[in-house]
């Protein structure tokens, strides 16, 4: 088993993840948790209530007042209006949070490459007005997915975040639990989730936040496998 | 809580917002008098009325105006910056 102290690139909450248990693999050249050694339990309880962390997987921000054409010349699709995040057919999820502003976060299979194409892409042909943002380096990414993630969620934020007023594709930036993060709604098949990014700095707490306010609707933290699991199963 | 329309994210609760002050024009530091330089910069108006504001989105950054009524306190409008300040605006090139 891959140990993530070995990695150049592990979750910033990695240490939180081994105390409780979990398995590592590597993916995406990271250390990834795959489970907590209990695999069928959390594939069960990700339909209930369960929190995962996506850190170490590729996703990057391009910012400007030329960033959305530049993405919509590489076939990035959506982006057509503010704080609303279009699937690509890659599986990757754009989200638009601004006029001048894009968020692209990598397919949760683990083996997306749009992320890898863009940055690369930039880098060797850089276009005035459109900049980088290192959301893998300065975000962390947790997904909040199960029928109580919304009743989770209204613990610490004062967005409904419930599906009749926030269905998949809803971007929110907000406070949750005081600190600043963007939320992004999303379907895992029939599992309601949430994308939660917010400053790296403050990942264990974070962590440490949602884990307590799912303790109520006797939510755990989940493996990448179920995650993907959940996500496999989308019809279509 | 009150609750702040922020032009880019929808209403939101104040307390995700800071208030960056009046949005008037800066004086220009080169040609301008010691005392209109040290107004500028320190002195606040105190008028009851309807003022322009700056405000922040902090979760977002995002910088926008509001016209706020200081005698109730009532936010009537708000606008992103560039409205006021871009090209055709109010205080924007071309004004």
């Amino acid at each position: 088993m891959p140990d993530p102290d070995r990695y150049t690139r592990r979750s910033f909450v990695y240490r939180q993840l081994a105390a409780r248990g979990a398995r590592f693999r590597r993916l995406a050249g990271a250390a990834v948790a795959s489970d907590f050694g209990r695999p069928e339990d959390e594939r069960r309880a990700l339909e209930r209530l369960g929190l995962c962390d996506l850190s170490p997987l590729p996703r990057v921000g391009f910012k400007g007042p030329a960033a959305l054409d530049w993405l919509r010349g590489r076939r990035v699709g959506g982006l057509a209006r503010d704080n609303w995040a279009d699937a690509q057919t890659s599986g990757a999820l754009a989200a638009r949070l601004a006029p001048t502003e894009a968020l692209i976060l990598g397919s949760l299979t683990g083996r997306e490459v749009l992320c890898a194409r863009l940055e690369a892409a930039l880098d060797a042909t850089p276009r005035p007005g459109c900049y980088k943002a290192m959301r893998r380096d300065g975000n962390f990414h947790f997904l909040l997915g199960g029928a109580h993630a919304a009743d989770a969620m209204a613990t610490l934020c004062a967005v409904d975040l419930r599906a009749r007023a926030f269905p998949a594709g809803s971007v929110a930036q907000t406070s949750v639990a005081r600190m600043s993060m963007i939320v992004i709604g999303v379907a895992l098949g029939e599992v309601p989730a949430f994308h939660l990014l917010g400053d790296s700095a403050s990942a264990a707490y974070a962590w440490g936040v949602l884990v307590d306010a799912m303790a109520e609707f006797e939510g755990i933290p989940v493996g990448f496998d179920a995650v993907r699991h959940a996500a496999g199963a989308r019809p279509g | 809580m009150k609750i702040l329309d922020c032009p880019l994210n929808g209403p939101r609760n104040i307390s995700e917002f800071a208030c960056g002050g009046e949005a008037i024009e800066m004086a220009h530091p080169d040609t301008v008098s010691d005392a209109a330089w040290a107004d500028y910069v320190f002195g606040a108006g105190t008028a009851r009325g309807v003022v322009r504001e700056w405000w922040f989105h902090v979760p977002t950054a995002y910088w926008f105006i509001a016209e706020r009524d200081t005698g109730t306190d009532e936010v009537l409008r708000t606008y992103p910056a560039s409205e006021l300040f871009g090209p055709g605006g109010e205080a924007g090139e071309g004004a």
